[in-house]
């Protein structure tokens, strides 16, 4: 841990901290007509209503549970960032359209159509205060999936051209050129020689046939390249046949996160088809949390059929690797404080993974408060790190992250995903904090144990 | 005009104690829930009360009213009361008939026009008049012509008073209450099935004591006897509050004497003087005995949905209507639905 | 016919006629609409044990949110205990479920159920004024929220006044009582009530979907 530089402490109840609601800005894409855009919107609002989505939405007892666990509510008290206040239009359209008494909501006009005023103001609720995290999904007592249905809703949104603009860019650039930030198969190439050169290990492009078919972010790729390299480490180290492809190598999802089932299903396919070309058996999701989301619960859904491979997110390969003794680590010495990545915990179900790793680096490993499947959002995921307009939402969050990892007075805090790396660095910056999150999977590399 | 006696007059002839009349005013005062004030004045206006003429009138009836009153406790004290009035026509106890009982009544009518007090037992079929005639006339002609001099009617029993059990489902005689005939005399409402002697009785004492009908609920009943809820006097009152029922008769609830709502007791609904005066001199009345309340007392009591029927039985239809709504559920859900895939599958198909 | 025996006959049927219609419309029209299908390899074993798994589980809240939500939460907890309690513990109700169930079972002393009754009622109120000053309640209530909490508390206090009288004759208090019932009949498949029977749809879902990825639920 850095000493804190006792010329700019951090002073936390200052007035910079004070929360300012966001500049009204209703970002529009596309030069459609209003009654065009809400057509749009409806229809793939309706889109999404089958049987579960239907439950869920006919099943909310306006109980304002979820506004308990929601840190954008916690740490502002608006009541608009209420989960199910966010789904309000989505709700709306589904028991005018869908639901098994529509005809009479609509005969009797008990809900209205939704309006393109309505619309734009939900923009901000849908995108710039929801980073998909799941809590409220924890808290419902009627059990529904609010997070997922924010994800739902987000395609009416998209197809309505009434999403966050850079968010728009960044999804586009993606379905354009394959990678979010623009990174080219031969940009990949390229640094993928770079990091097999300045960390001096074996990394495969491109191979004929590998067993296991490892991927990157495009975040990784450009912030933080000693991924690759680490990723390198230790597949090599177990022994595996493995490889990248420049024909798929992206993990992130921007269509996902954007609201483009589109664009979410073509990036999906490219990883598989790499996959099956190559006859992998498994593919290794790097340091990404809706990555894993993207692939291993809705990989198949896309495909429409059971994949023919197994899918891990890095942290569990290692665990497993770890575990059956495939790879084996040096003992460190040091106190760690772990932060979830909501898309591979709470959501994904592999928070366990990350603490079997942890238990065999030999840590004094220290728990935050609600640490595992409960842990607090980066507040960066699910597309809010790129919404440049909900930055002070974003940093008036943070201070749960905070807390919570000093409150464990730990020596390093480590992660697995690059994009709560992202938010977490951002913060940092902007806080000018003490701790910079580290990520899980270069300790295992930085400290690989030849084979014994 | 011969000279009618007073009861005074009677009793003293009788060889009544002048202590046993004041104990039975004494009774009726309470009865009546009058203050001991009044005694003396009741002792007086009995006293010297001349003979009323009464006629009674049964229609559609079972004759157990009648039973009722002449099986009453105190035969000497109400057998002369009722001596004491003028009983100049009684289907059951005089001893004319035909020709010279019809001539009976008109000829008390005539004299005593305005004053009579007309008792009725039994109820009036309006389907046909055949249906129940006396000397030829309908039950409806003799009691119109019968009430148009009369000072008030009682109608007894709960026949007389709500069409009782001829007025029952589907009511084949298209029987009727007397309330319901007669609109501009008076009507007391004395229901019961039978009522309890000591409560017609009473309700006659008062007229001749004041010369007033006594206070009325809205079934025109005096207030004085049906007032309270047999539930709210009912001796078992603890047992219903701490849950104790009797599920069966004679089981081992019902030889405790727990409470007999779960047998069809009705009660909570049913306005009496049961659970306080009782019947034959304060011996019992049916929940004493262990079966439970029929609402005897009630309008329509016999269609409450069974005397078994615990009260808060509800009637939900038949099994046949429940399965009809069942399937018009399944039905309108699964239009609904197909409504929805067709809009889902629509626009899946326009992206 | 009277108030009394129209609402024991004709307004129960109707209600119950309505009751069984509507419910089995909403069942049907929401479930009978397109399933997702799922290919995913799951991580544990889902299907019908996961689903009884969060039905269960869901009716408590875990640790993490306890100190945030405890007050409504306690507040709904004695309000439906209660409301059970006096439906199905009361032994002139007991009879009433008797008529059509066939079977019936023990019940408490009137005095106890009186209680549970009160205090639902008074966590009814509370939670109503919760409704009507908190931000977000405020925010997210609509007419089928105010609606729905008065037509389950009528019943309960219309229940609670009949021993009381208040100067009205008892079978009017009774016709009330069960007219109330009647409209919380009618009134229950339709709007968020619907949540007796939807409850093991939502949690069930969510057990079933979230179970099989081994995920937190």
């Amino acid at each position: 841990m850095t000493t804190v530089d006792g010329r700019h402490t951090l002073d936390r109840e200052a007035e910079r901290l004070a929360y300012k609601p966001p500049e009204v800005r209703h970002d529009i894409q596309g030069d459609m007509e209003t009654e065009e855009r809400v057509e749009k919107a409806m229809h793939h609002f309706v889109k999404n209503f089958n049987s579960q989505t239907a439950s869920y939405l006919d099943g909310c007892l306006h109980c304002g549970m979820c506004a308990d666990a929601c840190h954008f509510h916690v740490r502002t008290d608006d009541p608009r960032y209420t989960p199910i206040w966010k789904l309000e239009l989505f709700k709306q359209a589904y028991k005018r359209e869908a639901g098994p008494f529509a005809f009479f909501y609509r005969l009797f006009g008990f809900k209205k159509k939704v309006t393109i005023d309505q619309l734009e103001e939900w923009q901000h609720l849908l995108y710039d205060s929801c980073t998909v995290c799941g809590r409220c999904s924890l808290v419902c007592p009627m059990g529904i999936d609010i997070a997922g249905l924010v994800s739902m809703a987000r395609h009416g949104m998209f197809m309505a051209g009434l999403i966050p603009h850079e968010l728009h860019e960044t999804a586009k650039r993606a379905a354009e050129t394959g990678s979010p930030l623009g990174i080219t198969a031969d940009k990949f190439e390229d640094r993928v020689e770079w990091m097999a050169d300045e960390h001096e290990v074996e990394i495969p492009m491109d191979v004929e046939q590998a067993d296991v078919l490892a991927v990157m972010s495009s975040i990784e790729i450009q912030k933080y390249p000693q991924s690759i390299a680490a990723t390198a480490k230790i597949l090599n180290a177990a022994g595996e046949s493995w490889t990248f492809r420049t024909d798929g190598f992206e993990a992130t999802n921007f269509g996902m996160l954007s609201g483009n089932p589109g664009w979410q299903k073509e990036a999906t396919m490219k990883l598989i088809n790499a996959a099956i070309k190559i006859g992998a058996k498994l593919i290794v999701l790097p340091e990404c949390g809706h990555a894993y989301m993207a692939l291993r619960w809705m990989g198949a859904n896309m495909y429409g059929k059971p994949l023919p491979f197994k899918v891990m997110h890095i942290s569990e390969y290692m665990a497993d690797a770890l575990n059956k003794g495939k790879i084996k680590v040096k003992k460190v010495d040091t106190s760690v404080t772990y932060h979830d990545p909501c898309q591979v915990s709470r959501r994904g179900g592999a928070t366990q993974a990350a603490r079997d790793v942890i238990r065999h680096l030999g840590v004094d490993f220290r728990e935050m408060e609600y640490g595992g499947d409960y842990n607090w959002c980066c507040g960066g995921g699910g597309g809010v790190v790129t919404i440049k307009r909900a930055d002070p939402l974003r940093h008036r969050v943070f201070k749960l992250k905070m807390d919570q990892v000093e409150k464990t007075e730990a020596d390093e805090l480590l992660s697995s995903c690059a994009n709560c790396r992202q938010s977490f660095d951002d913060s940092q910056e902007h806080f000018n904090w003490d701790y910079k999150m580290g990520s899980l999977m270069e300790m295992v590399a930085e400290n690989l144990e030849d084979e014994a | 005009m011969k000279t009618i006696p007073t009861l005074g007059d009677i009793l003293q002839a009788q060889g009544v104690s002048r202590r046993g009349f004041m104990k039975y005013c004494a009774a009726t005062a309470s009865l009546l829930a009058l203050p001991p004030a009044m005694v003396p004045r009741i002792a007086q206006a009995l006293e010297q009360a001349r003979r009323p003429s009464v006629i009674w009138l049964s229609f559609q009836e079972c004759t157990g009213c009648t039973e009722s009153l002449t099986r009453s406790s105190s035969p000497t004290l109400e057998g002369l009361i009722f001596d004491s009035i003028s009983l100049d026509y009684h289907h059951t106890l005089q001893a004319a008939s035909g020709d010279a009982a019809e001539a009976a009544r008109h000829a008390a009518m005539e004299e005593n026009m305005g004053q009579y007090l007309v008792l009725v037992d039994g109820s009036i079929p309006m389907g046909n008049p055949g249906f129940s005639t006396i000397a030829g006339i309908s039950n409806y002609d003799m009691l119109m012509e019968t009430v148009e001099g009369a000072a008030a009617v009682v109608a007894i029993g709960s026949c007389a008073a709500f069409g009782g059990i001829p007025g029952a489902n589907p009511n084949p005689t298209g029987a009727v209450s007397v309330q319901d005939l007669v609109k501009d005399k008076p009507v007391v409402n004395v229901p019961g099935c039978p009522p309890i002697p000591m409560v017609i009785t009473a309700v006659l004492a008062q007229f001749l004591t004041f010369g007033q009908l006594p206070e009325l609920d809205i079934h025109g009943r005096p207030v004085a006897f049906f007032g309270q809820t047999i539930h709210d006097r009912c001796y078992r009152r603890p047992f219903y509050e701490q849950g104790k029922f009797a599920e069966t008769f004679d089981d081992e609830g019902a030889r405790k004497g727990w409470c007999l709502f779960k047998l069809g007791c009705k009660g909570p609904i049913t306005y009496n003087a049961c659970a306080t005066v009782k019947w034959n001199a304060g011996t019992s009345f049916p929940i004493e005995s262990g079966h439970p309340c029929l609402g005897c007392s009630e309008p329509g009591f016999w269609d409450k949905g069974g005397f078994y029927a615990p009260l808060s039985t509800g009637n939900f239809g038949s099994g046949g209507k429940l399965a009809g709504a069942a399937v018009a559920g399944v039905a309108l859900g699964a239009a609904a639905a197909v409504a929805g895939r067709r809009r889902q599958a629509k626009y899946t198909k326009e992206a | 016919m009277d108030l009394l025996d129209f609402a024991r006959g004709p307004a129960l049927q109707v209600a119950a006629y309505i009751l069984v219609a509507g419910v089995l419309w909403r069942l049907v029209g929401i479930l009978m609409l397109k399933e997702k299908p799922e290919f995913s390899e799951p991580r544990k074993p889902g299907g019908f044990m996961a689903a009884l798994k969060v039905i269960y589980t869901r009716s408590f809240t875990a640790a993490p949110f306890k100190r945030a939500t405890l007050y409504p939460k306690m507040l709904a907890y004695v309000l439906h205990i209660g409301f059970f309690a006096v439906i199905f513990l009361f032994v002139p109700h007991i009879v009433f479920f008797e008529g059509f169930l066939g079977f019936d079972w023990p019940g408490l002393p009137n005095n106890v159920i009186y209680l549970s009754g009160v205090a639902a009622v008074v966590a009814g109120l509370a939670l109503l004024v919760r409704r009507l000053t908190d931000p977000v309640l405020r925010l997210i209530s609509n007419f089928d929220d105010y609606f729905s909490w008065f037509v389950t508390i009528l019943p309960i206090l219309t229940g609670l006044i009949m021993p009381v009288r208040m100067g009205v004759r008892y079978e009017t208090l009774l016709a009330i009582h069960i007219l109330s019932v009647a409209v919380l009949m009618i009134w229950l498949p339709f709007g968020k009530l619907g949540h007796t029977f939807l409850v093991f749809v939502t949690r069930g879902t969510t057990g079933m979907v979230f179970e099989r990825r081994g995920a937190k639920t």
